[in-house]
């Protein structure tokens, strides 16, 4: 278990004012509006820009989230050079992430079920660490073994009948 | 307003952002057509690749969204040159 110190609290109130003023000043340049929320659970700073008009901000998404995982890297440069430290921030526009992770669930549980009809293991298709975490939870949840294999980009999770 | 947002991006990420600069310039083979100049300082020039050029190709990712799909090239330069 991690536990939160107060001044891992701090930091990552921190990282998440850093980010959001950041964002803020790029949809100011562009003339976007955006609503920006902050919030720190567990051990990340989530930092998430909310649409006033719907698909205003598609473009800062961009095919598979590709943008928007631009973003998110520059954000937590952004962050990291105020506070010194390496920042995990999570940043999401327009729910997309929540969209995704939805997604991910039903495949995963979908590869669950296929690995417990054919009793053989289940191979995903590559994924991110955070896509890959999202699967390994879900299938925890649902009692049967996974793991990684394989290097970056191509990393993927097993999921096995334990 | 691209090169506004652009040199927004990289002071944020810098230890020497008033060294940060920006110029647009015509680039007859860019898809564009348009070239994007950063200036910064030496120290910072790390930075703004970053490790494989990662933190470069979010850059130029980015800037390409904003200026509607249309890829930007964008070159780093060291401040010192002119």
């Amino acid at each position: 278990m991690s536990e939160v110190t107060a001044n891992d609290a701090k930091q990552l109130d921190q990282e998440g004012d850093v980010a959001a003023d950041y964002l803020e000043g790029l949809l100011d340049i562009c003339d976007l509006d955006g609503d920006i929320d902050i919030e720190v659970d567990g051990s990340r700073a989530r930092v998430s820009i909310v649409e006033v008009e719907k698909g205003e901000l598609s473009h800062l998404i961009g095919d598979d989230g590709e943008v928007l995982q631009s973003l998110q890297e520059l954000s937590r440069l952004a962050a990291a050079r105020e506070t010194g430290e390496r920042s995990r921030l999570m940043l999401d526009i327009a729910g997309y992430r929540g969209k995704q992770k939805v997604i991910l669930e039903e495949a995963a549980k979908t590869a669950c079920a296929e690995a417990e009809r054919t009793s053989a293991p289940v191979r995903m298709a590559p994924m991110n660490p955070y896509e890959r975490k999202v699967v390994h939870d879900i299938v925890g949840t649902l009692g049967l073994a996974s793991e990684s294999e394989g290097d970056e980009p191509n990393r993927r999770v097993v999921i096995r009948v334990s | 307003m691209l090169e506004e947002a652009l040199a927004h991006l990289v002071r944020g990420i810098v230890d020497n952002p008033d060294d940060v600069s920006v110029t647009s310039r015509a680039d007859r083979r860019g898809k564009s057509g348009q070239a994007l100049d950063v200036r910064v300082n030496p120290a910072d020039m790390g930075r703004v690749i970053g490790r494989s050029g990662r933190t470069a190709t979010a850059l130029r990712t980015v800037v390409s969204a904003i200026n509607e799909g249309r890829g930007v090239r964008i070159d780093f330069l060291d401040a010192a040159e002119r």
